[in-house]
C-alpha cells in the first residue's frame, strides 16, 4: 500500500509540472482570445479583464477565417487519401523486401523527407507554374506528398515487419492472393500504425506553411497557416486576440482526436519497437 | 436504472473511438467533398459578368500597417482604375516578412504578378525587372521630379536603369514617452542624452527599446544609428567603407548603451517588439513609424498623449535617418501584363496624395510634387491627437533627415544583399554579447562586405 502511493506519488510529481507547463500555452491562448485588443498591452489586466467574444466575431465576420478552414480540411483529406494509397504499398513492399536494398531503399525514401522545404520552395516553384497550378489548392495537394509519403513509408515499413510473417503464409496457404493477404490481415493488424500516420499526416499538412504562402495568393484559397499571418498581423501590429483565437479553435478538435486515439496512436509508434 | 455495466459501449449511449473515427472520417470526407465542390476553392474571383476586358492585371503587396489604406486601395482605388480602364484587376495582400520569400518563388518559377510590390527596392532582381524609366518619366511630366530618395533608392547609375518605381517612403522618427524622460529631465535630443537618461530610465522600469536582432526594424535603426556616428557601409561611389573608426566607436557605443539602458530582450527583437515594448507601457523609447502612436491613440491606452514623435538623435557625425520602409513597385520582365502595369504604376503615383490621406500620413509620395510637403503639413496639423501638431514634425524628418539605405552612395545590389542578410545589426549584437571586440566584429563584417561588393561588381552591377 505504501509502495503504491509511493510510486503514484511520483508519478504525480513528475505528471503534474509538465502537465501544466505543456497546457499553460492553451490556457494563455484561451485567455487571450477572450481578452478586448486594448487590455492585452495592459500589465494590469493580465487576469481581471473584461471578457468578450468580441475576437471571435471580427474572425468570423470580417476575415476568410471559415473558408482556410475549409481548404486546409479539404487539402488535408486528400493529401492524406493519397499519402495512404501510396505509403501502404510501398511501405509493404519495402517491408518485406530483405536484405540491403530494402534497408538501403527504406533509409534513401526517409532521408527525402529531411530535405526542408525552405530549399525545395523554389525549385518546385517552377513545377507549379509549368502544371498552371499558380494560387491553386490542387498545388499544395501535389506537393505535400513529397513530405508526407516518406514519412508514411519509413513509419508503416516497421510496422508491417513487426507483424508475423507466418500470418501471410497461412493466409496464403489458404488460397488468399498477396494482395488479399495485405487487405486482409496485414492491414488489420496494423490499425495503430495506419491511425497513426492519418493523424500525423494531417497534423503535417495543416501546420505546413512555406509551400502555402509561396503557392498560394489570393485571399480565397488561403489556408489556416496562411491566413491567420496575413489578415491578423498588419506589418508590425499583431492582432493578438484574434491569433489566439484563430488557433485555439483548430487546435480543439485536433486534440480530442488526438485523445480519442491516444492508445492506437502510441502502439503506431512503439508497435515496431516492442513487438 | 438499467444495468448496462456488461453492455458494448454503443448499447451505454457512449460513443467508441471506432465510432468516432467512422464519424470523424465521415465528416472529413463530407468536408473534402464540399469544399472541392465549391468553385471558389479552385477559382479565382469572378470576372465582371458579360463584359469583355481589356485586360487583366495582378498585383501582390503587403498587408499595410494601416488598415484604412488597404480598404482603400482595394475598395476605392483598384475598383475605380479597373473600371476607368477596362482591367480586371487582381489584388493580394501577404504579409511584408513574406514579400522576400514570394519574390525569390517567383523569380525562380518565372512567373508570377504583373506588378510585385516590395518595403525595400529589390535592386539584386535587377536582370530580372524591365526598365522603369519611362514610367517614371510620364508621372514626372504630370507632377514634377522623382524625388532624390526615390532615385537613390531605385536607379542604377552603373547600368543606367530604374529597377523599380517607388511610390512612397516612410520616415522614421523616434518614439518616446515624453512622461518618463521628463520626470529625469531629459529628451532625446542626441544620442548622448539618450546614454545619459538610459540608465535612469532602465532603473525605473523603463528601458530603451532598439533591436539588436535580425530584422526589418533593427537593421533600420542601427545603419541609421551608424550613420549618426560618420559610420556608412559605402562611399558615393558604391565602395564599401565599413571599417573605419567612427563604425567602431558606434559599436562600442551602442554595446554600452545595451549594458546600461537596455535589456536582453532586444536580441530576440521582431517586427511586433517596438510597439508591444511601448504598448505594454513598458518602452521609453524607440525608432519606428507612426503605426506605433496610431494604434495607442485608437485603442486610447492611458500614454498616448504623452508619446512624441522628434527626429532621429544627433551624434557626432549629425543627424542623419533612413527611411522607414521604401514602397517600390517592379515589373518583372516575364509578366503577362505588362502595358496594364505601367499604366497602373503612373496613374498610382500621380495620384499620390490620395494614398498618402488614406495611409494617414505614414505614407509618404515618391514623387514631392503629387503632394508638396506645405500641404502635407497642413493635413498633419490638423490631426487633433495631443501632443497638439505631433505629426507636423513628420514633413522636417521627411524633408531633412531621411535618406537611403546605402547612403550616400544609392541601393544597389550588394547593400540589397547586406540588408537581407542583416550583417549591420549582427556587427552590433556580438558586441553587444561579449562575443567580439567592437574591431574584431567591424573588421569581419567589413570582410564580408567586400566579398559581397567584389560578386556584384563582377556582374557589373555596382
Amino acid at each position: 500500500m505504501t509502495s503504491g502511493w509511493r510510486h503514484r506519488g511520483f508519478s504525480y510529481v513528475i505528471v503534474v509540472p509538465f502537465s501544466v507547463l505543456l497546457a499553460f500555452p492553451f490556457f494563455w491562448m484561451a485567455v487571450t482570445s477572450f481578452k478586448p485588443e486594448a487590455q492585452v498591452y495592459d500589465p494590469t489586466k493580465v487576469w481581471s479583464f473584461h471578457p468578450t467574444l468580441a475576437n471571435y466575431g471580427f474572425l468570423f465576420h470580417h476575415t476568410g477565417y471559415l473558408r482556410w478552414l475549409r481548404n486546409s480540411s479539404f487539402v488535408g483529406v486528400v493529401v492524406v487519401l493519397i499519402t495512404l494509397v501510396v505509403a501502404v504499398p510501398a511501405g509493404y513492399a519495402l517491408a518485406r523486401l530483405s536484405g540491403r536494398v530494402g534497408r538501403t531503399m527504406g533509409v534513401a525514401i526517409f532521408l527525402t523527407y529531411l530535405v526542408p522545404p525552405t530549399l525545395l520552395f523554389l525549385p518546385l516553384s517552377r513545377v507549379i507554374a509549368k502544371l498552371g497550378l499558380d494560387d491553386r489548392l490542387w498545388a499544395l495537394i501535389l506537393v505535400y506528398p513529397s513530405f508526407t509519403v516518406p514519412f508514411a513509408i519509413w513509419l508503416l515499413m516497421g510496422f508491417f515487419k513487426a507483424v508475423p510473417q507466418e500470418l501471410e503464409d497461412a493466409a496464403l496457404m489458404d488460397g488468399c492472393s498477396r494482395l488479399g493477404a495485405l487487405v486482409r490481415i496485414v492491414l488489420p493488424v496494423s490499425l495503430p500504425g495506419l491511425i497513426t500516420v492519418v493523424i500525423f499526416t494531417f497534423s503535417l499538412v495543416i501546420n505546413e506553411f512555406v509551400y502555402a504562402i509561396t503557392f498560394i495568393s489570393s485571399s480565397t484559397n488561403r489556408t489556416v497557416t496562411v491566413g491567420v499571418p496575413t489578415d491578423l498581423i498588419r506589418g508590425d501590429l499583431f492582432n493578438w486576440p484574434g491569433i489566439m483565437a484563430a488557433i485555439l479553435l483548430p487546435s480543439i478538435p485536433l486534440a480530442l482526436v488526438y485523445n480519442a486515439f491516444l492508445n492506437r496512436f502510441i502502439t503506431g509508434f512503439t508497435g515496431g519497437a516492442f513487438r | 436504472m438499467p444495468d448496462t455495466a456488461g453492455q458494448p459501449p454503443e448499447a451505454q449511449g457512449r460513443i467508441t473511438r471506432r465510432e468516432l473515427l467512422k464519424k470523424a472520417g465521415a465528416g472529413a470526407i463530407g468536408l473534402g467533398v464540399a469544399g472541392s465542390a465549391a468553385p471558389f476553392s479552385f477559382a479565382g474571383p469572378l470576372r465582371y459578368q458579360g463584359r469583355w476586358l481589356k485586360g487583366d492585371l495582378s498585383i501582390i503587396q503587403w498587408v499595410h500597417f494601416v488598415p484604412a489604406y488597404d480598404d482603400w486601395f482595394d475598395n476605392t482605388w483598384v475598383k475605380q482604375w479597373g473600371q476607368a480602364n477596362d482591367v480586371q484587376v487582381k489584388v493580394e495582400h501577404i504579409n511584408n516578412t513574406l514579400l522576400d520569400t514570394r519574390a525569390a518563388a517567383e523569380v525562380a518559377a518565372q512567373s508570377g504578378h504583373d506588378l510585385f510590390f516590395n518595403l525595400h527596392p529589390m535592386a539584386s532582381y535587377e536582370d530580372q525587372v524591365i526598365n522603369h524609366a519611362s514610367i517614371i518619366h510620364e508621372v514626372e511630366r504630370k507632377v514634377g521630379k522623382y524625388g532624390a530618395l526615390a532615385k537613390s533608392s531605385t536607379f542604377n547609375p552603373k547600368t543606367n536603369k530604374y529597377f523599380a518605381v517607388s511610390d512612397n517612403y516612410v520616415p522614421d522618427p523616434v518614439i518616446w514617452r515624453h512622461d518618463l524622460w521628463n520626470g529625469i529631465g531629459e529628451s532625446p535630443a542626441t544620442w548622448d542624452h539618450v546614454a545619459k537618461a538610459a540608465p535612469k530610465l532602465k532603473a525605473s522600469g523603463h528601458p530603451i527599446g532598439i533591436g539588436q536582432s535580425q530584422e526589418l526594424d533593427s537593421n533600420m535603426a542601427l545603419i541609421a544609428f551608424l550613420m549618426c556616428f560618420g559610420g556608412f557601409i559605402q562611399d558615393e561611389e558604391n565602395r564599401p567603407t565599413l571599417y573605419t573608426k567612427s563604425t567602431v566607436d558606434a559599436v562600442k557605443f551602442m554595446a554600452n548603451l545595451f549594458k546600461t539602458g537596455e535589456d536582453s530582450g532586444i536580441f530576440g527583437w521582431n517586427p511586433a517588439s517596438n510597439n508591444n515594448y511601448l504598448y505594454s507601457g513598458t518602452g521609453s523609447m524607440i525608432l519606428n513609424a507612426i503605426s506605433a502612436t496610431r494604434t495607442p491613440e485608437a485603442q486610447h491606452l492611458p500614454f498616448s498623449d504623452n508619446l512624441w514623435i522628434w527626429p532621429i538623435p544627433a551624434g557626432p557625425h549629425g543627424r542623419i535617418g533612413l527611411e522607414h520602409v521604401m514602397g517600390c513597385y517592379s515589373i518583372w520582365k516575364f509578366a503577362q501584363n505588362k502595358e496594364n502595369a505601367e499604366r497602373f504604376l503612373a496613374d498610382m503615383c500621380i495620384h499620390g496624395k490620395d494614398a498618402t490621406i488614406a495611409s494617414q500620413l505614414y505614407n509618404f509620395p515618391s514623387f514631392p510634387g503629387a503632394f508638396p510637403f506645405q500641404d502635407i503639413r497642413k493635413a498633419a496639423a490638423a490631426d487633433t491627437h495631443k501632443p497638439s501638431g505631433k505629426y507636423s514634425i513628420l514633413t522636417t524628418i521627411a524633408e531633412k533627415y531621411t535618406h537611403n539605405i546605402g547612403y550616400p552612395g544609392t541601393t544597389n545590389a550588394a547593400i540589397d544583399e547586406i540588408f537581407s542578410k542583416y550583417l549591420i545589426p549582427q556587427m552590433f549584437a556580438q558586441v553587444s554579447q561579449g562575443k567580439l571586440s567592437a574591431q574584431d566584429s567591424v573588421r569581419d563584417t567589413m570582410s564580408v562586405a567586400k566579398g559581397i561588393y567584389a560578386k556584384w561588381r563582377k556582374r557589373g552591377k555596382i
